[in-house]
């Protein structure tokens, strides 16, 4: 059997797209696709925790939970009784960059979607009580044990962002936020913080599925139409910086935890970015799958690191140099100091050793079934064309990035490796079990 | 006013419908193909009678390392070359180990599924299976396993499981075995479970679009080589349940939550109540708003979320609440949980409760079957249970006709809060002393 080369795909988005823009500013888009009878509604607010003040870590995503609970006509708990009582599946996610909203219904329950969606933008302040945003507080304070706290290596990914972006960087912190500033949450605070961003030019709704463009736009007219714009929302702090760090930085912590692991991460290109597509490429070649530089060298090969721990990962942010995240967990018996020996190999070869032409299409080709994997559903459609029109202000957009993804030659990859993967630009954060504080020989009970 | 106050009706509803089923019969195989027009990644899942239940006492976890060894090579080409081979297609293939199957998932594009399928089949037929390349498998996967008990949950499941289904028997020990059962297992464990499951055709399943998918081909290549009738099916394990409540302490110290696994066994999936408990299960712990959620997370905070559900094989099944509760109100979340499924137990569900239950489950079969993916694993249940091609539009319709009594009538035969087990993994020297006094019933530590 020969390795296929990279098919030749024009887009990655074969679907009709519509969009209008209502006058309060809402953009709303369309794709229709009428083969199975279930629709997606998706909202994208362009707020994230990037946009959380200092003592307001946590903010973003603690109100996330209060949409959940109830707005001018839907009492408390009719939000998720209404989506799952009518064969829907819900839920909402919140990163640095910005906070999503969506659930997938049978289609004859699109109009109660849109009217559930409509309701809590514009009128979530008269239903928001302190009784409610205590207990959702607790909700998320063990979200954050569950989560962060209470899980080996829970917590890399929060200090990560502290090692990557510097203090009063809008990524600096976590959005799950900490312990102290969730505790001092007050009530105004988020009635404040849905009056400022949670406005219709400050979003993005996306249907995708058993609906046709005509009906979606009349509707969204319909239950969106008379809110109010705001007129000047507060942008987050600069993420302004000028690429990767210059000096490296490390950190190593000792937990309880059942073996060594390395997280060695790096600022890259934002997201959407030429140089970020390489990124998302040369990710895949070092580690992604059993064929990657990473598996052969050191889970084959060197026989160092676990194999069912070891890979790399773009982290796609759109707003500031992204990061990359590359981790390996020690074998028994090996020093952590040999893996990271190993790893920083493996990472500086690509730079010195080219990329071939197997490598690259290997790597285009799980880009490829990945990128099918994650617009094979209408609620993964519509969140991708929700991402588009609210970063790139378009949502067609979504259909360049797997060409893209498609173009990249070696020498991009070489590139951006040469870029960003400079050891004097590494975050080395480092976990050491705690009873192996002196020199691990492999135990364990 | 700038918002709509009525809450909209319903649109007219499309009829429910699972893809078309096409059979074929092919090198002494079958295959069952479900046509998925337009989407352009395919699924397969060769799915082989060979379940963990299969394997030999104390070497629980063979079949894992069979299934993680079936890549270090095979007859045709070494480790490194069949890794490129099967990447380079952006194929993704998953063998997996289960109570009652062996199953290896096969995902591509759909020009490629084919290639990646005859892959498939060269290292689940002719695997090199070296023995230096298995005991390798063997001492990684039991580092796994040790990296995977270190999170909060594995040791409760097992701690639990021993204690429903007896730790000296099968079902009664980790489904992928434990750290110490893995370690014992030797190359020969593995090539035996290799020569007597493996080499039999089993049912290939496909789903993505049959218009430009040769099933034959497919079986062809799935089925190669293969001999062996079908296996008989063995008798359901029957439902023991304690006489009264057992508490099991797994220390886990300095633990921020306490992980809650609360269980008795259930009827095998065979069982004719399989609708009413499922709706009734979904009232309790299945929906957001179950009495259990909205009791344990929305009105108390206790708990990022806590599920309840039964979960049933072909030889027995049992019922479960899992949870994370925060370590200092351990108990008080213990005590609630036992009200809630005590409470539906003696005074069953309501209308308006059942309601809720009966969309959300029929509008999933719409909502969650829209991958190859997703409709594999539906397909699977058919052949694992000897359920009929048109299973899911009749589930659909019982779950939206069974009635309350039907319902209330199941969670009173199959909940039984009296028998319940409760493992609790967390912090014993902060929450034993309150554990004890509540008086919920006998703890013990565990030994696990």
């Amino acid at each position: 059997m020969t390795s296929p080369s990279a098919p030749v795909v024009a887009t990655g988005y074969p679907w009709p797209i519509e969009t209008t823009r209502l006058d309060n500013g809402l953009r709303v888009v369309v794709s229709e696709d009428t083969t199975a009878p279930v629709v997606c509604v998706n909202l994208w607010y362009d707020v994230g925790s990037r946009h959380e003040p200092a003592g307001q870590t946590g903010f973003a995503h603690l109100f996330e939970h209060l949409m959940f609970e109830g707005s001018q006509h839907v009492a408390k708990t009719e939000h998720m009784r209404l989506v799952q009582g009518n064969g829907g599946s819900l839920n909402a996610t919140t990163n640095p960059d910005r906070t999503n909203y969506f659930e997938t219904m049978p289609a004859e329950h699109l109009e109660l979607a849109l009217w559930l969606e409509a309701d809590r933008m514009g009128g979530l302040v008269p239903a928001l009580t302190q009784e409610t945003l205590d207990n959702q507080r607790e909700v998320v304070k063990n979200e954050r044990r569950q989560r962060y706290e209470n899980v080996p290596y829970g917590d890399a990914w929060l200090r990560l962002l502290a090692l990557l972006y510097p203090e009063g960087h809008p990524y600096h912190h976590a959005t799950i936020g900490s312990m102290e500033d969730l505790n001092a949450a007050s009530l105004d605070t988020f009635k404040a913080f849905h009056q400022q961003y949670y406005a219709p030019n400050n979003a993005v709704l996306t249907v995708a599925g058993d609906a046709s463009p005509a009906e979606v736009f009349a509707l969204a007219e319909k239950y969106f139409g008379l809110l109010e714009p705001v007129a000047s929302i507060p942008p987050a702090p600069s993420p302004h910086l000028p690429g990767p760090a210059t000096s490296p930085a490390r950190e190593t912590v000792t937990a309880a935890v059942p073996a060594p692991r390395l997280y060695l991460a790096h600022r890259t290109h934002q997201f959407g970015t030429a140089g970020y597509d390489a990124i998302t490429v040369l990710a895949a070649v070092l580690g992604d799958g059993r064929g990657s530089r990473l598996y052969q060298r050191l889970a084959d090969g060197a026989r160092i690191a676990q194999p069912d721990y070891i890979g790399s990962y773009g982290v796609d942010l759109a707003h500031a140099p992204a990061p990359l995240i590359i981790t390996a967990t020690a074998k028994d018996g090996v020093s952590v100091e040999t893996l990271e020996e190993g790893l920083s190999e493996v990472i500086g070869s690509l730079v010195t050793e080219p990329v071939t032409p197997e490598e690259l299409s290997r790597a285009k080709a799980l880009l490829t079934t990945a990128w099918w994997r994650q617009v094979s559903t209408v609620g993964g459609r519509a969140d991708t064309l929700s991402r588009y029109a609210t970063q790139f202000g378009d949502a067609a957009s979504a259909g360049y990035r797997l060409p893209q993804w498609l173009a990249v030659t070696a020498d991009d990859v070489t590139e951006a490796a040469a870029y960003a993967l400079q050891p004097e630009s590494r975050v080395t954060l480092t976990y050491l079990p705690e009873a192996a504080e002196t020199e691990s020989n492999g135990e364990s009970a | 006013m700038t918002l709509i106050a009525t809450r909209p009706d319903p649109g007219q509803a499309r009829p429910y419908t699972f893809p078309d089923l096409q059979r074929v019969t092919v090198a002494g195989g079958t295959v069952i193909g479900a046509h998925l027009p337009g989407q352009a990644l395919a699924s397969a899942m060769l799915l082989l009678d060979a379940g963990a239940a299969r394997e030999s006492a104390g070497r629980e976890g063979t079949a894992t390392v069979l299934a993680k060894s079936l890549e270090e090579g095979t007859a045709e080409r070494d480790s490194a070359a069949y890794a490129i081979a099967l990447e380079s297609l952006g194929a993704e293939f998953s063998p997996g180990v289960d109570w009652d199957t062996f199953r290896v998932g096969v995902s591509a594009p759909v020009p490629q599924l084919l290639d990646a399928v005859r892959l498939a089949a060269e290292a689940v037929r002719t695997p090199r299976l070296d023995p230096a390349d298995v005991n390798r498998v063997r001492d990684d996967e039991v580092t796994a396993l040790r990296m995977d008990w270190a999170q909060p949950g594995p040791r409760a499941d097992a701690a639990l499981r021993a204690d429903l289904f007896g730790a000296a028997e099968r079902f009664g020990r980790p489904m992928h075995g434990d750290p110490a059962s893995v370690a014992a297992v030797e190359v020969g464990d593995v090539l035996a479970f290799h020569q007597a499951w493996l080499r039999r055709p089993g049912v290939l399943l496909v789903a993505g679009d049959l218009a430009t998918l040769d099933l034959e081909a497919l079986g062809e290549a799935a089925f190669a080589g293969t001999g062996g009738e079908p296996l008989a099916p063995e008798p359901p394990l029957g439902v023991p349940v304690r006489a009264e409540r057992r508490i099991i302490l797994v220390d886990r110290p300095g633990s921020v939550q306490s992980t809650l696994r609360i269980g008795h066994r259930a009827p095998e999936r065979a069982t004719p109540d399989f609708v009413a408990m499922t709706l009734a299960a979904t009232v309790l712990g299945g929906a957001f708003t179950s009495r259990l959620n909205h009791l344990i997370r929305e009105v108390k905070g206790y708990s990022y979320g806590i599920r309840g559900a039964y979960a049933m094989s072909r030889r027995f099944g049992r019922f479960e609440v899992a949870a994370g509760v925060q370590t200092a109100v351990t108990v008080p979340a213990i005590v609630d949980t036992l009200g809630e499924i005590a409470r539906t137990e003696q005074t069953g569900v309501t209308e308006d409760e059942l309601a809720v239950a009966r969309s959300w489950r029929a509008g999933q079969l719409s909502v969650e079957m829209q991958t190859p993916g997703s409709i594999v694993g539906a397909l699977s249940t058919l052949v694992v249970h000897g359920l009929p091609d048109d299973y899911y539009a009749t589930l659909r319709r019982q779950y939206l006709e069974t009635t309350l009594a039907e319902v209330s009538a199941a969670a009173r035969a199959h909940l039984r809060p009296n028998g319940l087990t409760l493992v609790i993994e967390g912090d014993a020297a902060v929450i034993r002393d309150e554990l004890v006094a509540a008086d919920l019933g006998e703890v013990v530590d565990s030994e696990i």
